[in-house]
């Protein structure tokens, strides 16, 4: 590293000011923003790019996004090179030019001093709907991206502050919700305005010249960091497989695989060996792939590592191209979120056997997507409803795992359901844990979520994207796997259970019902503490009959454990 | 004679604050507080304060009170076994939450455990649509049964909380009476008595806090009141609000979750009081203790509230839009932002290498290193000792301080993993301590779009005034104002406070389509329900102030703007209040939209003004006693290049204007004015140093 003349105080003073700038940014979203995706689930995330597109900090927003930030500044690069001036705005949402999926519209705001760049204010938003064939474009069954919406190459939506009409125009004219996806698009500039202000406040403070060896030195303090855990995990090479269920059209396993190579303090992962990429939407673009990737490796390591493009540096990512994970246009990519969780559960898989103490069981497996769409009955007004149910997350060496919680890679939110009801033609019938969903081990993992919806609109088209159906999320070290995911659909009182990807339309009344995968467990569940399994019971989160089945523990009639009982029944179970 | 003393009680981690008032005399004392019973060190303070100033229980007119008890209960979660009556199918929204996580990648969080387990969370049939309409009548045997199950388990307290019942209480109401008719000693909150308003877990979550956190309140204030009548005291006892009033100690028997936050928000007000009195409109508010530090607003004289915190293990951080895992409580409240950075903060190096200071904090036991009594990890405090910036005696000689302990663990813990010097990484550990105390200022003012370099920052707490002005010059603030007893100030406030009512309806409908006579009609009824409540505690037509708001924002946002009707130009009318909330707009987020705007709620805040408020620009002598110093210290000054000779004087003495540096001390504080600034005392009595350019 070279050696720089750095004030210790200094760069504390300045990482702090950088984080402190991404969350007022994120803070400003969730002010201005008017679709419940974005101010109440929290759909958005926010970053701060020096001149050379480095990551400099990320708000606590969704996190899978940002790793994909340095090819988007590419694709923007590419486009504009020096035809950049104060008062731009660039846009961009096209996954094979910078982008992810369509719905996710990129806006970078450059920002200068005195005619020089100095970096980029950044704000990636989920968009309800950006137009093509289903309402709110997340479709897992379209098959070319040309059904997937209005696609956005790089482009000015402001022009030294002047704003493209032209571009505003076409936009309002092909999405679902023109008043919605603008006023959206509103917020994100006023974000990136935000996020200029503060930053240029901070490069006056300390003179461009000075604060570049800073932002250097701390972007080599988050790759020291990242190199001294890498260091500390045991060399070798490990390979895991995960699956998604299918790709929408049939439900032939798709399988992610990944080896994981410590040498030293180097990572090197690859995804040889995954699937040829689908005909289904969740083919990921290869930026999402390693943006998953980086977010796995980061929650193996230690809190105090900044979230800058340092960590990054310390890994290689390869994926085969014409893959799920680096697929060839025209490959539709709408659903690919499920798949980047996917990523992140094989790669976590993987390091589970270098580190198991750093990582956990697998999750929920990602949020499951509901989305209803359609036409208000008497005034014809479109509402799309986008619902994210979160999440479980897998136990942990020494813990339980959570429930009722975001996937890590993400730090979304849930929306209301009392705003949901207010919102739109929807009754919300239950929302809850589900009993026995949790995969059994000395620590279980969490509960998975249940949410049943009723429709009160006359018709809509309905969209399912879940998984773990078929693949139920891993245990680790002895630990069993958390509950397969169900979505259960009653019309007149007929039950019908269907697949973990639906596109169908729905009529007024019709029930959905989706009950989320829970998380594995970790360790050997005849190991788990007796009293902690009566307690799940008195909670009803596991019924008298799981604990006996899984845990060998015998629930007496007054609720608490029977001790003698119990441990006949373990005896036996170890036995076995 | 007439009732005319005045008390206020605040209670602290470590010492119980009392202020006594009678005409221009002021008397104050800290007493060590008994955090088992609280009310045993306000009773004894209370005897010790009167004997000193030599008033009789008779003499007394009112008793203030700022109280941790609601807190603590949370932060110690003693509370009261809670259950919780839901609608069937909504079990979990307490503990499912907005499912957040306050950091990111972070595989070792726990989720706190909520207020109410999952065995105490009771469902009963009954729905009530999204407009009102009720689909499902309340299954009334299943609440009898409900409560009885609950009972039997050991639940002392009850809230009750339905899908959309904001939109039409008549479940939680009847749900309540069939509790009081079965069962009529339990304590039942129902969510529509607490909050009105839309959002199931927020208002599920603050219900379930006052449920939890009102026997122990109650309990207390009843005991105090006992106390305080077999003293011979009949006056009566007010308690502060979260959001900085005063309120009757019976509505805190009830509503306790608008109290959780008493005291803390007295000092804002009272700062407040204090910027009128002496001219200063706009005034960051800045309060430093043991563990924590934190920051408020005052911005054209009026403070800076919010309708929404939550309660996390005792600190907020300045990242107030994550929603995760403390205790989130929907209630107006001074909008303050706390830190973990106070004088007990230790300074840690990561493996990084990077300089941390905080959020451990060692407390008053083990304490600072140079408090010699067992703490080895060099603090804030040992800081400012190794750097001269605190005397080396503390608390009118009582305490010792150890400056060769406090350098020695600075050199061992950080200057030599640094490869500093001692006095380089004691400066060093003040000024990180500094920045991450700058970030709450940065949380209520740059964040809200307010530029903190046109405010002058008032100081106070027992370690804000060594402080202020190195933190000032972070913020490139120029003015900084330390009221009379600093380390008292948050009891003074309340002695400036007044007595608040809010009240609130729900006028949801398009800006383009509000009728303004209806909302004329709705300003006026708030009017008349809030001179009558003021009045019924004895506030004449005169003494009552009455402040609307609107809450608007634009079509489908989910954060309104309050903008005060004081604001609206000319007459009310469409047009006006249009402008007045793009105009408020602007100022926040540096646009407008063009969309339709929504007219969300008519808000009102009713003060009665006491006519016994203290008045800041006319505050008596000061019994503190005047204490020999030495006429000199060596002091570093980083600006200064090192050790600098420095005066010091007692605050008592203080005359004139005197340049920096400058040390004025007195018992409960250490004021450090730098060198260039120039300190000079104002009509209040405030200290008030002016940075140089």
């Amino acid at each position: 590293m070279t050696r720089r003349n750095i004030d210790p105080v200094t760069l504390a003073v300045v990482n702090s000011a950088l984080e402190t700038i991404v969350d007022e940014m994120a803070y400003t979203v969730m002010r201005t923003s008017r679709s419940p995706l974005v101010r109440d689930v929290l759909d958005y995330s926010c970053t701060l790019c020096d001149a050379k597109g480095r990551i400099l900090a990320q708000a606590k927003t969704v996190a899978l996004h940002l790793g994909a930030v340095p090819e988007a500044i590419i694709a923007v690069q590419e486009e504009f090179g020096d035809d950049m001036a104060p008062g731009d705005i660039i846009v961009l949402n096209d996954p094979y030019q910078g982008g992810m999926h369509l719905p996710d519209i990129f806006m970078f705001k450059p920002i200068f001093i005195e005619g020089v760049l100095q970096g980029y204010a950044i704000v990636i938003t989920h968009h309800c709907d950006v137009g093509g064939r289903v309402p709110g474009s997340n479709a897992a069954d379209s098959t070319e991206i040309f059904q997937e919406g209005l696609r956005i190459p790089p482009i000015k939506l402001h022009d030294a502050g002047e704003p493209n009409k032209t571009l505003l125009s076409l936009i309002r004219k092909n999405v679902r919700l023109p008043g919605m996806v603008i006023g959206d698009l509103e917020s994100q500039i006023a974000t990136c305005n935000i996020g200029e202000r503060d930053f240029v406040a901070l490069i006056s403070r300390y003179g461009a010249d000075q604060l570049s060896d800073y932002l250097d030195e701390l972007l080599d303090y988050g790759e020291k960091l990242t190199r001294d855990a890498i260091s500390s995990w045991p060399d070798g090479t490990y390979t895991f497989t995960d699956h998604i269920d299918g790709d929408g059209f049939d439900d032939r396993a798709i399988p992610i695989v990944c080896t994981l190579k410590v040498d030293g303090d180097h990572l090197t992962v690859d995804f040889e060996g995954t699937s040829h990429q689908v005909r289904g939407a969740i083919n990921s673009t290869f930026s999402f792939c390693k943006s998953s990737t980086y977010s796995a490796v980061r929650c193996a390591l230690e809190q105090r590592v900044p979230n800058n493009s340092g960590v990054y540096r310390c890994m290689t990512i390869t994926a085969p191209k014409g893959s799920i994970l680096n697929p060839e246009m025209p490959a539709p990519v709408a659903a690919r979120a499920l798949t980047g969780y996917r990523v992140q559960d094989t790669v976590m898989g993987a390091l589970a056997q270098a580190v198991p103490d750093k990582v956990r069981a697998a999750g929920e497996g990602g949020n499951t997507v509901i989305c209803f769409g359609g036409y208000d009955r008497e005034t014809r007004e479109p509402f799309i409803l986008v619902d994210m149910i979160n999440g479980a997350w897998g136990a942990r060496h020494d813990a339980d795992g959570i429930e009722g919680v975001t996937n890590p890679a993400q730090n979304m939110s849930n929306m209301p359901v009392e705003t949901l009801e207010a919102k739109y033609p929807v009754r919300l019938e239950h929302y809850g844990y589900r009993t026995d969903s949790c995969g059994a081990g000395e620590y279980r993992g969490g509960l998975g979520l249940t949410r049943q919806y009723r429709l009160l609109a006359r018709e809509a088209t309905l969209q399912l994207r879940s998984d773990r159906y078929d693949h139920p999320p891993y245990g680790l070290c002895g630990g069993g796997p958390g509950a397969p995911s169900r979505n259960v659909f009653w019309r007149e009182g007929a039950r019908e259970d269907l697949p973990s990807k639906v596109t169908r339309f729905v009529q007024t009344d019709d029930v959905l019902r989706h009950d989320q995968a829970g998380g594995g467990g970790f360790g050997d569940p005849l190991k788990r503490d007796v009293a902690q399994v009566a307690s799940d019971v008195r909670d009803e989160k596991i019924t008298p009959a799981f604990a006996a089945e899984n845990f060998g523990v015998v629930i007496a009639d007054d609720g608490g454990a029977d001790p003698e009982a119990t441990d006949k029944l373990r005896k036996q179970m170890s036995a076995r | 004679m007439s009732k005319s003393v005045r008390i206020a009680v605040d209670i602290g981690g470590t010492f119980t604050d009392l202020v006594l008032l009678r005409g221009s005399d002021t008397h104050f004392l800290k007493q060590a507080s008994t955090p088992e019973r609280p009310e045993d060190a306000v009773i004894e303070g209370i005897c010790h304060i009167m004997r000193a100033a030599g008033v009789t229980p008779g003499d007394i007119a009112e008793v203030l009170h700022g109280t941790t008890v609601g807190s603590n209960t949370l932060l110690q979660k003693a509370g009261a076994r809670t259950g919780l009556i839901t609608t069937k199918g909504f079990r979990d929204v307490l503990e499912i939450g907005r499912v957040r996580t306050p950091d990111m990648f972070d595989l070792t969080w726990q989720k706190p455990d909520p207020l109410v387990p999952r065995r105490h969370r009771a469902e009963v049939r009954e729905r009530i649509l999204t407009d009102g309409t009720v689909l499902e009548p309340l299954d009334r045997d299943g609440v009898v049964l409900a409560t009885r199950q609950l009972l039997e388990d050991g639940v002392r307290s009850i809230a009750v909380c339905f899908i959309n019942s904001y939109r039409n209480p008549v479940h939680e109401r009847e749900a309540e009476e069939v509790i009081a008719e079965n069962f009529p000693d339990v304590p039942v909150t129902t969510s529509v008595s607490v909050l009105p308003e839309i959002k199931e877990y927020e208002r599920t979550s603050t219900t379930v806090v006052n449920a939890y956190v009102r026997p122990s309140l109650s309990g207390y204030l009843t005991s105090l009141e006992r106390g305080l009548r077999d003293m011979g005291i009949d006056a009566p006892l007010l308690v502060s609000t979260s959001n900085g009033g005063l309120s009757a100690a019976r509505t805190a028997q009830k509503k306790p979750v608008f109290f959780i936050s008493s005291g803390r928000s007295a000092g804002v007000v009272g700062a407040t009081r204090m910027g009128a009195a002496v001219g200063e409109d706009n005034l960051i508010v800045f309060d430093m203790g043991g563990t924590t530090a934190s920051a408020a607003l005052v911005h054209n004289g009026e403070l800076s509230r919010t309708n929404e915190y939550e309660f996390r293990a005792g600190i907020s951080t300045p990242s107030r839009f994550i929603k995760a895992g403390g205790y989130m409580m929907r209630v107006p409240t001074v909008d303050v932002a706390e830190v973990g950075s106070g004088g007990g903060s230790v300074a840690w190096i990561d493996a990084g290498g990077l300089l941390n200071v905080g959020p451990v904090s060692s407390g008053a036991v083990p304490g600072p290193v140079c408090y010699g009594l067992g703490g080895d990890k060099p603090t804030v405090s040992d800081a400012n000792v190794a750097l001269g910036l605190l005397p080396a005696e503390l608390a009118g000689g009582s305490l010792t301080l150890d400056v060769d302990a406090a350098r020695r663990a600075i050199e061992r813990d950080v200057a030599a993993p640094l490869g500093l010097d001692t006095d380089a990484a004691a400066r060093g550990i003040a000024d990180v301590a500094n920045v991450n105390m700058a970030r709450a200022i940065r949380a209520v003012t740059v964040e809200r779009g307010v530029d903190p370099r046109d405010f002058t920052l008032l100081a106070f707490g027992g370690s804000g005034p060594v402080h202020a002005c190195d933190l000032a010059r972070v913020l490139d603030i120029r003015r900084v104002l330390f009221p009379p007893m600093p380390g008292v100030f948050t009891a003074m406030g309340m002695l400036a406070g007044d007595v608040e009512r809010y009240s609130i309806r729900v006028y949801p409908t398009l800006l383009g389509q509000a009728d303004f006579a209806e909302v004329a009609r709705l300003v006026a009824e708030l009017q008349d329900e809030a001179r009558a409540t003021l009045g019924e505690e004895g506030y004449s037509a005169g003494q009552v102030r009455l402040d609307v708001e609107f809450d608007l924002r634009f079509e489908g946002q989910d954060n309104e703007v309050a903008v005060a009707l004081s604001s609206v130009a000319g007459e009310l009318s469409r047009d006006t209040v249009r402008t007045a909330f793009l105009n408020a707009y602007l100022a926040i987020y540096g646009y407008v939209s063009t969309d339709e705007i929504e007219f969300v709620n008519v808000r009102l805040i009713g003060r009665g003004m006491r006519e016994a408020r203290v008045d800041f620009a006319n505050v008596g002598a000061i019994a503190d006693a005047v204490r020999e110093r030495p006429a000199n210290r060596r002091v570093y000054f980083a600006s200064a290049g090192g050790w600098c000779e420095t005066p010091v004087v007692d605050r008592q003495m203080f005359s004139g204007e005197r340049t920096g540096p400058l040390i004025i001390e007195s018992s409960d504080t250490t004021i450090v004015v730098p060198p260039g600034a120039r300190a000079s005392l104002d009509a209040a009595g405030n200290i008030r140093a002016d940075l140089e350019d």
